[in-house]
């Protein structure tokens, strides 16, 4: 209501009056009614100024017609038009830098009516409600053009963020994250409780004031200010419960033992089990090692948050603390966090803050590798005849299943290894702000970003042919930043708006990390605590440094607020390209024409806002890490006798001093529109993103020593759709209802490659099961196109001679010849399926009754395959798996009994290729993401407590596809890679999880 | 005037700033870049290493798995289970290779990446300041592994590329494969170098001497008389060599070992001509152990012996110690294992620990018994069976357990019973394969099989487009001129 007031004012009272000079008081407060001092009173367009005293009063002289500008550093900036009154009080929200007027970009603030470029805000409002955890929760389906994919259930894991597609095909496609003004930061440390506003900048005129670090897109993240007077101090606790929500459907013991001797018959060799043994299976069922491996696993979290300030100064304090086990047993994920953030405001013109962030994560055993060492692939292939444990109460059979996985035990898998990260992040970010004349500011700051990590790795003896392993490592990064934005802002003759900003920023990173190894434990027990212990390995260490010069400037400039121009230059020159490459220059220029300012729109009466923008811009990618230019050799090691080893040195990486950034050019055009009706709004936006110079680390041919070399080797479209539409269809006194709905589109397509033609992407994930690279990058294919054979079905009986040209027999699988030399090879290899998701949808309702909020997030991904190993595995004994573990091969070809089943006949003769399409099935999903249901007290029954509200909410609670395996979300291809992604080898399976808690304010 | 100072101040800090180029310099600390790394003597011995290292990664290069039996399953001596994950083995058993073959990729690779090293080291060792003789040394001992790795690919794929330069260039990828002549050629050059610039002692047991060398040659050599070379005069060389190897045997440190027949397997014995060693602390050997035993009791079935080359197999403590035939202290058979064949013993772990995948086993690539009999047979073919041919191939049978070969063979029989016993002795030690493809005796060989054999022939063995593989899919996708 507050905002809608503001709006009120701004909007609504216009029309000058008389030349004369007149006073005008009033008192400036915040959302609670405290009065707000220093807050600065400006006559706007003139020196003329004051500032608010500690009631919160103001008193200035001023023309009738003129402007004041409000602006305080906690609460932002709010004009209002004098119009000749006498009296004007206002309130400043302090999230009104964001809702009423004024919206943070890229160095400073504008108006949100003028902004020209696209920009999407994600407002706390939005996901207050829910249990949101970590800040891409925040995100995930609620920004059109940007996508949040789980590739891990695991808590605190990994997690895909895209904003309109992906440029880069060597690995980073991660939007740059802008916290509190430091460039390069990372989401994952920000409790989602401290933000106040998300910025999500989306076309290159947004994005290039970052220059060479845009192209993906960026997200500035603000954290909140506290707020002057009365202090608050609010609490929160949650407690979760998560499930996995499917497994597959393995044979059980019987069933099993049964195919097993049914395979056995067909190849030619000994049945394993007796028939004494079978019907012993059938009555004791064997062992479920799926349910052996997961969990329900029961989650805290707890909340606390301190607001408050005197009159100079304000504060945000708050701590939290997360305890997730994950739905596999003995994973799990901790965190720890503490912010600070403090505003000063020194005098009329000097203010400065400092906001200090520093966090502790420990994940344990929450990456999966894929295949041997996976337990949810062990889970399958593991025969359902092995008992978990031996008559002595040990895990049974730890290093191979007798028939069925040649990997570990999945028990042992999950109860021997231990694999601990922890992660330690201080983030201090200090600035003073010095208003160098009223239009004129000054913005110095300086960021310091240090970041550690810890590994510790171990394995017992069972799960270790070299008598258990062990391992320490550490990474150490230091960031420093210091960046310097010079403002100035001037209305002239009242319609010409002129904003004009120049920064000078520096950046350095280095990197130090050193690991040490032993195996053959004298004491296991003391896993990574005495590595004097055990046998050595040779131990490594690294150092990088990186640096960074940029310069960039900006002219916003508009014609009664009707007209927008806006252009801006970066030069950014950077330590990790040779000469010539180092600097690069990164320009944008946008229009835009707010149309409801027009006669002729104003008397349509239908919109309350129309606004056309269309924006151009170059912006960049540096992909490559440091001396990516040069050739370099890695380290390896060679034993020349039984029990010592010696260091050993190889060529690496071919030098290429050529090597230059990624440039993405991109066009967009936008509408945005509001309406008078039910609050009805709507912006779609078309977009057509162009990288050039695709960096690339192109692996050289195993003949020439393999490695490889840092290349730029083509270009890459992604042109799409956006539209987000939005409403208020219900909004009476007790009852209401707001939906927001957003749809995007990405078309990627690679448009050239440079030189040898496709080029190959393997990240090797089924090692053992595909000698094949996984993914190619294929001129006029999408990045993310699985490699494999396409695969036709089974031999039938009628096509028996022709068959028998591949050395088939009906039954046996049949492929594609796509060269007709009548055997399945290398041509027949070809473009099987894609990863990369082509459109997403997100849809947020919440209903409010009285105290009761309810919200409903349904999240939809569409339009990508995703190729599943780990069945393929386990129908066609790919890598580790021995034996068919799932039920589906009961529906096999069976020569005389089954012959239209397209699952292969067992058969010494059939050859079956898990790097086939007939693995791949579409990912397409639905899912209600979030449904959650909040009770807030009425003040009426509170005495001490301002408020207090419950809240219980399901993640996940169910999805909607056609997908075979356990989540169409995750992955073990990771979130880093996107010409890589979607290949699912026991993957962490996304949980559900109903989240209950409270929310307690002082 | 207090403002104008702030911008003079800003203006002198920007100035300064931007005028420190060194702020935008690479200087990488602890990495090595272009030629700092073999500057120096111990440089070059880490290069060395590094030519000796990818033989023995294990599944990812070289020699250090089952990839090289996988590569000789060809030959009468091994097979695979049939169906079960061993796709990429059971294509070498059925002679139908497809260049998409993983196993086949690890030994490529493997031999690849060492010849890079050692073209490293053949390329710079000149420049090299230090101890001469040790520089010498190192630089012999690259000549060997270049010439050896070649040796290997060249028996395997026939036409190759022949890399000689150890920095890529573009233009490598339109190379074209060499003539199998013009790789041999290139293999005697480097043994020759190699034999002039190592010296009569292994610097350590995993490494080489000159005994080492000539061995090689001599193999090298009888292997050119046959196909697809067929140059006959380089059986006599072959038998020269080999008797220098004989003849200097004590200097080199090699005899036949007369202990229990299983032990060489262990490694360390007189035996080794050339074993790569393995740590198992940062390298193993992951073809001993479980990786050929019996599913049975808990292996892999990655590889086993044939029916029928079992049965031929002359009875004895040979015959003993080479197979397993039977798990649970005899109780259960191998006619009764579920996949119906014998084992190999030979690739047992022989430590306390036998049942893992992984140990410190070495990876014998030479045994001297290969030294005696590659001069029984060269010297057959070059002069005819004299009484040194057949000291040589005796003293292997007698070893064996078995009588001394009957006097008066004419030389044909003779040849054919060093080629049994060749197959007898490093039976699954691939060195079969390479015999019946020297001697084109692929298709006659393989009409003995038995028909219980599950893996059935695919490839027509009388066809010897058969005998070679392709080039591995992936560097011919790359480089499509090979």
């Amino acid at each position: 209501m507050k905002h809608s007031l503001l709006l009120f004012f701004t909007f609504l009272v216009s029309i000058a009056a008389t030349a004369q000079v007149h006073p005008v008081t009033g008192r400036v407060t915040d959302d609670a009614g405290t009065p707000l001092q220093f807050v600065s009173v400006i006559e706007k367009g003139t020196p003329n100024g004051t500032s608010t005293d500690v009631n919160g009063d103001y008193k200035i002289s001023v023309k009738p017609g003129a402007i004041l500008v409000f602006s305080s550093v906690s609460h932002g900036t709010s004009e209002i038009n004098v119009n000749g009154r006498n009296a004007i009080s206002i309130v400043l929200s302090s999230s009104a830098a964001k809702l009423s007027d004024v919206i943070v970009v890229a160095y400073g603030t504008q108006k949100r009516a003028t902004v020209t470029s696209s920009q999407v805000s994600v407002s706390t409002e939005d996901f207050k409600g829910q249990a949101v955890t970590r800040l891409d929760q925040a995100l995930q389906g609620r920004a059109s053009g940007v996508q949040v994919t789980n590739t891990t259930g695991a808590p605190g894991g990994d997690v895909r963020i895209r904003i309109r597609g992906a440029n880069s095909v060597s690995g980073n496609n991660d939007p740059l994250y802008v916290i509190d003004g430091f460039v390069g930061g990372d989401f994952n440390v920000i409790n989602p409780d401290d933000v106040e506003d998300i910025e999500i900048l989306k076309d290159a005129a947004a994005t290039a004031p970052y220059g060479s670090r845009g192209s993906n897109g960026v997200v500035i993240i603000t954290t909140k200010k506290g707020s002057r007077g009365k202090t608050q101090l609010s609490l929160t606790s949650r407690l979760s419960s998560s499930k996995i929500m499917k497994t597959y459907d393995k044979l059980n013991a019987g069933d099993y033992a049964e195919t097993v001797n049914a395979y056995d018959a067909a190849v030619g060799i000994n049945p394993y089990f007796t028939a004494d043994q079978i019907n012993g299976f059938k009555t004791n069922g064997g062992t479920d090692w799926q349910k052996e491996i997961y969990q329900t696993a029961i989650g805290q979290q707890y909340e606390l948050g301190i607001d408050g300030g005197s009159d100079k100064t304000t504060y945000h304090i708050s701590g939290s603390y997360q305890n997730l086990p994950g739905i596999i047993r003995n994973s799990f994920y901790k965190f720890y966090n503490i912010r600070s953030n403090i505003n000063t405001q020194l005098s009329d013109k000097f203010s400065t803050y400092i906001n200090f962030n520093g966090f502790i994560r420990n994940n344990t055993n929450t990456f999966l590798v894929a295949g041997q060492a996976n337990p949810v692939a062990q889970s399958i292939a593991w025969s359902p005849t092995v008992p978990v444990y031996d008559e002595n109460g040990y895990h049974h059979l730890v290093k191979s299943d007798p028939i069925g996985s040649v990997g570990f035990n999945p028990i042992a898998e999950i109860t021997e290894r231990l694999a601990k990260t922890n992660s330690y992040n201080a983030n201090i970010m200090g600035g003073l702000l010095y208003k160098i004349i009223p239009d004129l500011s000054l913005n110095v700051q300086y960021g310091v970003d240090y970041a550690a990590s810890e590994y510790k790795n171990f394995g017992d003896l069972n799960v270790s042919p070299e008598g258990g392993y062990t391992s320490r490592s550490t990474g150490t990064s230091i960031g420093l930043q210091n960046t310097n934005t010079l403002n100035y802002r001037h209305t002239f003759n009242e319609n010409h708006h002129l904003d004009l900003t120049a920064v000078l920023e520096v950046q350095k990173g280095t990197w130090e990390g050193f690991n040490v190894g032993i195996n053959h434990l004298i004491y296991p027990s003391f896993m990574w605590n005495n590595l004097s212990l055990g046998t050595a390995q040779q131990p490594g260490s690294g150092t990088t440094q990186s640096s960074m010069v940029s310069l960039f400037g900006r002219v916003t400039y508009s014609f009664k607020d009707k007209y927008l121009f806006s252009g801006t230059i970066r030069r950014d020159a950077s330590s990790v390209f040779r000469d010539k490459n180092k600097a690069g220059y990164f320009p944008s220029l946008s229009l835009g024409w707010l149309m409801s300012k027009e006669k002729f729109v104003e008397d349509l009466n239908i919109f309350t806002l129309l606004k056309l923008r269309g924006s151009w811009g170059l912006t960049g990618n540096q992909a490559v890490g440091a001396y990516s230019t040069y050739a370099t050799y890695k380290s390896a090691t060679a034993t020349y006798t039984d029990n010592s080893n010696v260091p050993a040195i190889e060529i690496d990486r071919s030098e290429n001093p050529d090597l230059k950034w990624e440039t993405t050019e991109q066009k967009n055009i936008g509408l945005d529109m509001q309406f008078n009706a039910i609050g009805l709004r709507a912006s779609v936006d078309y977009f057509n993103k162009d990288t050039r110079d695709l960096l690339f680390w192109v692996g050289l041919p195993m003949f020439t020593g393999g490695g490889g070399i840092e290349k730029n080797i083509g270009e890459v479209t992604n042109k799409g759709w956006e539209i987000s539409l939005g409403a208020t269809p219900f909004n009476t006194r007790n009852f209401s209802w707001k939906t927001d709905f957003n749809y995007s589109v990405v078309n990627n397509k690679i448009v050239k490659l440079t030189g040898e033609g496709d080029i190959f992407d393997d990240p090797d994930i089924g090692w053992g099961m595909t000698s094949q690279p996984e993914f190619v990058l294929r001129e006029g294919a999408s990045m993310g196109s699985f490699w494999g054979y396409k695969y036709l079905g089974t031999w039938k009986p009628k096509d028996q001679a022709e068959a028998a040209l591949y050395n088939a027999v009906p039954g046996d699988s049949r492929y594609a010849d796509l060269d007709g030399d009548k055997a399945i090879g290398k041509n027949d290899l070809t473009i099987i399926g894609n990863g990369l998701p082509r459109y997403t949808a997100g849809w947020n309702n919440t209903f409010t009754y009285k105290g009761i909020e309810l919200n409903i997030f349904i999240q939809g991904v569409f339009g990508f395959d995703k190729l599943n190993f780990l069945y393929g595995a386990a129908m066609a004994n790919g890598g580790d798996f021995r034996q068919a573990m799932l039920t589906d091969i009961k529906n096999r070809y069976i020569p005389g009994v089954n012959e239209t089943s397209d699952i292969p006949a067992f058969s010494g003769t059939t050859a079956n290729y898990i790097q086939s399409s007939r693995f791949v099935s579409k990912g397409d999903f639905i899912r209600f993401k979030n449904v959650s249901l909040a009770y807030t007290l009425p003040r009426s029954i509170l005495k001490n407590i301002a408020s207090i509200k419950f809240f219980a909410s399901v993640m996940n609670l169910f999805t909607i596809t056609h997908y075979k395996g356990m989540d169409p979300e995750s992955a073990n291809t990771g979130s880093g890679s996107d010409a890589a992604q979607n290949i699912d080898y026991g993957a962490y399976p996304v949980p559900r999880t109903f989240t209950g808690g409270i929310t307690l304010t002082f | 005037m207090a403002m104008k100072n702030k911008y003079y101040f800003l203006l002198i800090w920007l100035i300064s700033l931007s005028g420190c180029k060194k702020f935008l310099q690479e200087d990488p600390q602890g990495i090595l870049v272009g030629d700092i790394a073999l500057s120096n003597e111990n440089g070059l011995e880490a290069q060395l290493a590094g030519a000796y290292s990818p033989l023995m990664q294990a599944w990812s290069s070289g020699f250090a798995s089952s990839a090289q039996i996988g590569l000789s399953m060809g030959g009468d001596d091994v097979t695979t289970h049939p169906v079960s994950n061993k796709e990429d083995f059971r294509q070498f058993d059925q002679l139908a290779v497809t260049p998409a073959d993983a196993r086949a990729d690890e030994v490529w690779s493997g031999c690849y990446k060492s010849i890079q090293s050692a073209n490293n080291i053949i390329s710079n060792y000149e420049k090299v300041t230090g101890d001469q003789d040790h520089i010498k040394e190192i630089a012999g001992e690259a000549f060997f592994l270049r010439g050896m790795c070649y040796y290997y690919l060249v028996r395997w794929w026939g036409k190759i590329p022949l890399v000689t330069s150890a920095n890529f260039d573009p233009s490598m990828l339109e190379m074209n494969s060499s003539e199998i002549t013009d790789v041999y050629k290139l293999i005697e050059d480097d043994l020759k170098k190699a034999e002039e610039m190592v010296g009569d002692v292994k610097l350590a047991p995993g490494r080489i001497n000159k005994g080492t060398v000539k061995a090689y040659l001599a193999d090298v050599y009888l292997t050119e008389s046959g196909w697809p070379v067929k140059d006959a005069s380089k059986a006599a060389l072959a038998a020269q060599k080999a008797k220098e190897v004989m003849d200097n045997k004590a200097t080199y440190g090699f005899d036949l070992y007369q202990g229990d027949f299983n032990k060489i397997f262990a490694g360390g014995t007189p035996e080794d001509v050339f074993a790569l060693h393995t740590d198992h602390v940062a390298i193993s050997n992951v073809y001993y152990g479980m990786s050929g035993m019996p599913g049975d009791e808990g292996g892999w079935d990655d590889y086993f012996a044939e029916i029928n080359f079992f049965n031929d197999f002359p009875a004895g403590n040979r015959k003993d110690g080479t197979f397993l035939t039977s798990v649970n202290d005899g109780a259960l058979q191998w006619q009764n294992f579920a996949t119906k064949h014998p084992y190999y013993r030979k690739f047992r772990i022989q430590s306390a620990d036998s049942i893992n995948y992984a140990s410190n086993s070495p990876i014998i690539m030479m045994r001297y018994a290969n030294v005696l009999l590659v001069y029984a047979e060269a010297e057959a073919r070059s002069v005819g069976p004299d009484a040194s041919a057949y000291d040589a191939i005796n003293a292997v049978r007698v070893r064996a357990g078995l009588n001394p070969l009957t006097p008066g063979l004419s030389a044909d029989d003779f040849i054919k019973a060093v080629l049994d016993e060749r197959g007898w002795e490093f039976a699954a030690e691939w060195t079969r394969w390479f015999d019946m493809v020297r001697t084109e005796t692929v298709a006659e060989v393989l009409s003995h099989r038995s028909p219980n054999e599950n893996v059935k022939l695919l490839g027509d063995p009388g066809d010897k487009k058969n005998w070679l593989f392709p080039i591995p899919g992936t560097d011919k996708s790359k480089s499509p001129n090979l």
